[in-house]
């Protein structure tokens, strides 16, 4: 059922830019990665809450993805590596150098017992979360994008009947993986996700930015933005591609010319019937649209990027990781 | 500056001399008008134009860790106790050939102004055009009787573009301007013409005219004739910007992109005797999404710069061939919204490498955020007396425009002392 409305409700201002967040479905903490490196707990329950940092073998980079697992958070940077914690004391437990460029994503396995990162030596690795082991590194991207100049792994995501695992670049090409057996099993283009300027600028931007699963694992939600006349900006129309699988039909594609920018997090209903978006350009947005029809429902802004976004486990409330803040948005269905 | 002795004419002077005696060799070579001629000597000046404006917290200051720093490392370089971004690997192994300089405050932060000011060495006044860098180095360093040009300027992006002019140097100094294709257009003999009837028909004419010259005796008709000597020295070296005449080896090096093309000419160009070449490489204007766009547009300069230097270098070039990296100005230290970076004059970077530097030094030093300049503040006008300097010209020498003295470098200009060899 569509929500019947999108309201902001509480916004906390920092000093530097918050890139991912993971949340906790029994309370009201929330985990960010942060532009100072760090890791932070967050109780958006209090008055006037404080973050608290996480001590120990702490990220040497920007902090750019973070996944809960059971009392552990994992968390990955452009430092190449992942760092294992323990909620509870705030204390790494383990670090891996994982990639040999910048790590973009991460995301968790349904089983919790996984997860799966992307980074840009362009290899999607899936590693053990008890262990640290790395069980697979498989890639279908190129390192170069046509016109000779590094290309980035951006998006990674998997399935919610754990069969799949999709990956997603800068030059528009998905990639599905069987999550057991790690070969490709299909892939998708979306072109229009990348933007080279051959004439007055010379060089790219865009990019696949978010990856979801549909909750019957049936459909694929890209995200990323449209065709970008002044690449100097991120003043492209936000853009949404939905694929059936495994065939790769495109069914819906959308284009928000209100408000502007890259797709960074894509989430599906619990019951598949609305599609809820947050990204931005210099401001951020939240959009929600019928994930049959592409018609939409609620749009909200704030001044700030959304990097990432995380809700609750009513898909009443959700927190947006934002260029120096954290957002709540409340939905009601 | 009117005392049009060329190289040919010194080395002519001085081959003679040589025989008859070797103090009258000294005696020409203390004239004023020799010496000069003994300092233009073959340099040049290769200006990789970072159009748009290129972050120096991504390239030659950065300052990983802090607020503003990005998310790069700084990495260590051929030169103890200098670090430069991560982005830049191949360039930080060669660093005893370059000089740093990450002082500038050059104030302006618009994208006109800015060009005009870096390209100038000074702010604009109404009334008198001033010469571009380019400009100034074809007066001080070309040849009146050179077959190549003395000013290519390569310009093939859209945004910021802009051609330069000579100014009060006159059109002569005007730039060869390539802006559609790496070739001058229109320099190659009509196909329609034989190569026979074409050396045919240039002899003939230069059978008359020669003689025409003579018997006139008028400025402007030698003029008229020099201005021809040109053009037809330019159609025969076209060949220059023919790549496909480099070894594919060589090709590799400066990579596949149209700056490394671009840079491969360049290098074919002072090789030939060009005085100024400008390669412009757009556009660095990265209001969103700058760590994104430098690290496509670093990974270029990085190949480039690196094949362009050890190219130089390999035959014997670079002790000749001031290498600059410049724009309009650099970018904040803070981050905008959506993780780009804006216009900043206040405190930023270029290098100099080659001819005339002391490799592996830097000067001058910003605050840990890069907000201020802290130590060795330097103008535009600074640095184009450092230029002139490296080139062995007199930086505080004049043009007379009318009645009024103008200084090549703007008044009050200093050398940086430290980075020059």
């Amino acid at each position: 059922m569509i929500p019947t409305n999108l309201k902001k409700t509480t916004e906390w201002r920092f000093d530097d830019i918050l890139f991912c967040i993971a949340s906790d479905t029994g309370s009201s903490r929330v985990w960010f990665g942060s532009s100072d490196f760090n890791v932070y707990e967050f109780d958006t329950s209090q008055e006037k809450p404080e973050r608290t940092a996480f001590t120990g073998d702490s990220h040497e980079s920007y902090v750019t993805g973070i996944v809960r697992v059971g009392n552990t958070l994992i968390s990955c940077g452009y430092d190449r590596r992942m760092v294992w914690w323990d909620i509870e004391s705030k204390h790494s437990i383990r670090r891996v150098d994982a990639h040999d460029k910048w790590i973009r994503a991460i995301v968790a396995s349904p089983d919790r017992t996984r997860v799966t990162t992307v980074a840009d030596d362009m290899q999607c690795k899936v590693w053990e979360v008890a262990t640290g082991n790395l069980l697979a590194s498989f890639s279908d991207h190129q390192s170069m994008t046509p016109h000779h100049f590094p290309s980035m792994l951006y998006a990674v995501a998997a399935s919610p009947d754990g069969k799949w695992i999709s990956t997603g670049d800068r030059v528009g090409h998905v990639a599905i993986w069987d999550a057991m057996s790690f070969a490709k099993v299909g892939e998708i283009e979306t072109p229009i996700m990348y933007t080279w300027d051959p004439r007055a600028r010379r060089h790219s931007t865009g990019g696949i930015r978010s990856l979801a699963f549909s909750p019957d694992s049936q459909f694929l939600a890209v995200g990323g933005v449209g065709k970008i006349g002044n690449i100097d900006h991120l003043d492209g129309p936000a853009r949404l591609e939905v694929f059936r699988l495994p065939g790769g039909e495109r069914t819906l594609e959308l284009e928000d010319n209100k408000k502007k920018g890259l797709i960074e997090q894509i989430v599906w209903s619990p019951d598949g019937k609305w599609i809820l978006t947050a990204g931005g350009d210099n401001n951020g947005f939240v959009t929600v649209h019928d994930a049959d029809s592409g018609v939409l429902a609620h749009q909200d802004g704030q001044d700030g990027h959304i990097h990432a976004m995380t809700h609750d486990q009513e898909f009443s409330n959700f927190h947006a990781a934002s260029h120096q803040r954290i957002t709540r948005w409340s939905m009601n269905s | 500056m009117n005392q049009s002795i060329n190289r040919r004419t010194l080395l002519k002077a001085a081959g003679t001399t040589a025989i008859v005696s070797n103090m009258a060799a000294l005696n020409v070579l203390s004239q004023p008008s020799f010496a000069n001629e003994l300092v233009r000597g073959d340099k040049s000046v290769l200006l990789l134009w970072l159009a748009g404006g290129a972050s120096q917290l991504e390239t030659w200051d950065p300052k990983p860790g802090r607020p503003t720093g990005g998310p790069f490392a700084k990495i260590r370089t051929s030169i103890p106790g200098i670090e430069i971004s991560e982005l830049l690997p191949k360039i930080s192994t060669r660093l005893n050939e370059t000089a740093i300089i990450r002082s500038l405050n050059t104030k302006i932060g618009d994208h006109g102004q800015g060009y005009e000011l870096m390209d100038t060495g000074r702010v604009g006044e109404p009334g008198v055009q001033f010469p571009h860098l380019g400009a100034m180095i074809a007066h001080e360093l070309g040849q009146l009787d050179s077959r190549v040009p003395d000013y290519v300027s390569m310009y093939t992006s859209t945004e910021g573009r802009r051609q330069g002019s000579a100014g009060f140097l006159g059109a002569r100094y005007n730039p060869m301007f390539l802006t559609d294709k790496m070739i001058p257009e229109d320099i190659r003999r009509h196909e329609a013409i034989t190569d026979v009837d074409h050396q045919d028909r240039a002899a003939l004419r230069d059978f008359f005219a020669k003689k025409f010259v003579r018997d006139l005796a008028s400025p402007s008709v030698s003029s008229h004739e020099n201005a021809y000597e040109r053009v037809h020295g330019l159609m025969a070296c076209d060949y220059l910007f023919d790549i496909d005449r480099e070894r594919q080896a060589m090709r590799d090096h400066y990579g596949p992109t149209q700056f490394g093309q671009q840079c491969l000419i360049a290098r074919r160009l002072v090789e030939a005797g060009v005085p100024f070449v400008k390669v412009a490489r757009a556009w660095w204007d990265s209001h969103g999404q700058n760590f994104e766009t430098h690290r496509e547009l670093c990974a270029d300069l990085d190949q480039c710069m690196d094949a362009l230097l050890d190219d130089l270098k390999q035959r014997g070039l670079l002790e000749k061939t001031l290498v600059i990296t410049l724009g309009e100005f650099g970018r904040t230290p803070q981050i905008n919204g959506s993780l780009g970076r804006d216009h900043f004059a206040n405190a930023w970077s270029c290098t100099l490498s080659g001819c005339g530097i002391r490799g592996g030094s830097v000067f001058g030093k910003t605050d840990e955020d890069g907000q201020t300049v802290v130590e060795g503040e330097m103008n535009a006008g600074d640095l184009f007396a450092t230029i002139f300097s490296a080139l062995g010209i007199q930086y505080d020498k004049e043009y007379m425009v009318g009645s009024r003295p103008i200084p090549i470098s703007d008044f009050g200009s200093e050398p940086c002392r430290e980075v020059l060899a």
